[in-house]
C-alpha cells in the first residue's frame, strides 16, 4: 500500500506540474486509489500543495503530502500521464511497470529551445499582423519576440520570482518597441507590443482559474485568478516604466 | 483582405502556443485547427452579430464544445484543445489600450478599453463555463 501511495502522488505530482486542472487530479487519484487497492481514497489538492490518504481493507492509514512548486504548461507530459492511469485504472500492469513508465514521463522533454525560439518570433509576429500591425512592424516584432525567447528562458535559469518575470519581459519588450519607433523603422509601437504582450500574457492562467473556479475547486481557482491579476498588474507595470524612459512617444 | 490575414495569422499564433505547450503529433494540427475556428467564427458571427460581447460569448462556447469534442475523439485532455483555440480571441489589443490609457492620464479611453477589456474576458470565461457545465451534467459526474 506504502508503494501504490507513492506511485500515486507521483503521478499527481506530475500532473499538477504540467498544468493539469485541480478536479481532473482529484478525480484521477481517486480512481488510481481504488484501482491499486485501497478501501478508501481522500486527497485534497490545491496549487501548491497535495495530500492524499489511503486507507486498506485492516483500516490502516496511509498518508502524504506534498509540496509543489514551479508549475509549468507541458501537455505531452499530461497526454501521456492520462494514457497511464488509463491503463492503471483497466488493470494487468505491475507496479514495476507503472514506475517504470512514469520514469520515462518524468524525464521526457519539451521541444528543444531552436523551437521555443521560433514559436515566440512566430507568436509575436503573427499577432502583430493580426492586430492590425504592417510588414515592417511584424518583423520588428519577431525579432523582439527572440529576444523575449532569450530572456524568459535567463528568468527561468535564474529562478526569478514569477511576478518580477513578467515585469522584466513587459519592460524589455516595450522598451525595444519604442527604440524601433526612436530609429524611425515604425511609426507607432502599437502593434509591435501589442503581438509581444501576446506572449507574456497569462491566458493560459485565466482558462485554468475559470474552469477550476466553476467546477467546484474555489480555493485552487482564487488563487490562479489572483495570480494572473498580480501578472496583469505586472506586465502594465513593465510598460509604464519603458514609456516613462522613452518618453511616451506611443501617445 | 483584413479577414483571410486574420484567419492565417490567427491559427498561426495558436500553432506557435502550442509549441509552446508542448504539443505533438495530431493534437498539434487539432490545437492549430481549433485557433482558426476560432477567428473563423468570430468573424462570421460578426456579421449578423452586432454585440461584440456577445459574439465573444457565442465563439468561446462554440470553441470549447469543439474542444470537449476533440478531447474526447483523441483520448486526451481538454485543456489542451481549450488553451490554444481560445488564444486568438485574448482581448490582447484592448488591453493594450487600457493600459496607454492609463498611461497617458487619459481617462476616458481607460475607462472605456478598461470595461470593454473584462467585458470580452468575462465572455470568454462565460462561454468556457457554459459548456463545461453542460458536458460535465450529460455525462453525470464520473
Amino acid at each position: 500500500m506504502e508503494k501504490s501511495l507513492e506511485i500515486i502522488m507521483d503521478i499527481g505530482e506530475q500532473m499538477l506540474l504540467s498544468g493539469a486542472e485541480i478536479s481532473r487530479i482529484e478525480e484521477s487519484v481517486l480512481r488510481l486509489g481504488e484501482a491499486l487497492g485501497a478501501k478508501r481514497t481522500d486527497a485534497f489538492i490545491i496549487t501548491s500543495n497535495m495530500e492524499v490518504s489511503l486507507h486498506d481493507e485492516k483500516g490502516v492509514n496511509y498518508t502524504q503530502t506534498r509540496r509543489v512548486s514551479n508549475i509549468g504548461t507541458d501537455i505531452e507530459k499530461l497526454h501521456r500521464l492520462n494514457a497511464l492511469i488509463r491503463k492503471i485504472c483497466y488493470g494487468n500492469i505491475t507496479h514495476e511497470e507503472i514506475e517504470a513508465q512514469l520514469e520515462k514521463i518524468k524525464t521526457s522533454k519539451a521541444y528543444p529551445f531552436g523551437v521555443i525560439l521560433l514559436a515566440y518570433g512566430l507568436i509575436s509576429g503573427a499577432f502583430t499582423l493580426f492586430f492590425g500591425g504592417g510588414i515592417v512592424e511584424a518583423v520588428c516584432s519577431v525579432i523582439i519576440g527572440f529576444v523575449l525567447a532569450f530572456i524568459v528562458k535567463g528568468t527561468e535559469l535564474g529562478a526569478l520570482n514569477k511576478i518580477f518575470a513578467k515585469f522584466f519581459c513587459s519592460f524589455a519588450s516595450a522598451l525595444l518597441a519604442f527604440v524601433c519607433l526612436k530609429f524611425g523603422i515604425v511609426s507607432t509601437v502599437d502593434h509591435i507590443i501589442i503581438g509581444n504582450i501576446m506572449l507574456i500574457i497569462p491566458g493560459v492562467g485565466l482558462t485554468v482559474a475559470i474552469r477550476d473556479l466553476f467546477v467546484g475547486d474555489n480555493l485552487s481557482g482564487a488563487l490562479r485568478s489572483i495570480e494572473v491579476v498580480l501578472f496583469a498588474f505586472a506586465i502594465a507595470g513593465g510598460y509604464f516604466l519603458a514609456a516613462g524612459i522613452m518618453g511616451g512617444g506611443a501617445i | 483582405m483584413t479577414a483571410l490575414i486574420q484567419i492565417i495569422t490567427g491559427c498561426l499564433g495558436s500553432a506557435g502556443f502550442a509549441l509552446l505547450y508542448n504539443i505533438r503529433g495530431k493534437r498539434f494540427v487539432f490545437a492549430a485547427l481549433g485557433g482558426l475556428l476560432a477567428i473563423l467564427f468570430y468573424i462570421l458571427f460578426g456579421l449578423i452579430i452586432e454585440n461584440e460581447i456577445l459574439n465573444y460569448f457565442i465563439c468561446a462556447a462554440l470553441v470549447s464544445l469543439y474542444a470537449e469534442i476533440m478531447a474526447r475523439v483523441l483520448k486526451t485532455p481538454t485543456t489542451t484543445f481549450i488553451i490554444t483555440s481560445l488564444i486568438p480571441l485574448i482581448p490582447g489589443g484592448s488591453l493594450y489600450y487600457t493600459m496607454t490609457g492609463a498611461f497617458s492620464g487619459n481617462l476616458e479611453s481607460f475607462i472605456e478599453y478598461g470595461l470593454y477589456t473584462l467585458g470580452l474576458a468575462g465572455a470568454l470565461a462565460a462561454g468556457i463555463i457554459v459548456v463545461v457545465s453542460t458536458v460535465k451534467i450529460i455525462l453525470g459526474k464520473r
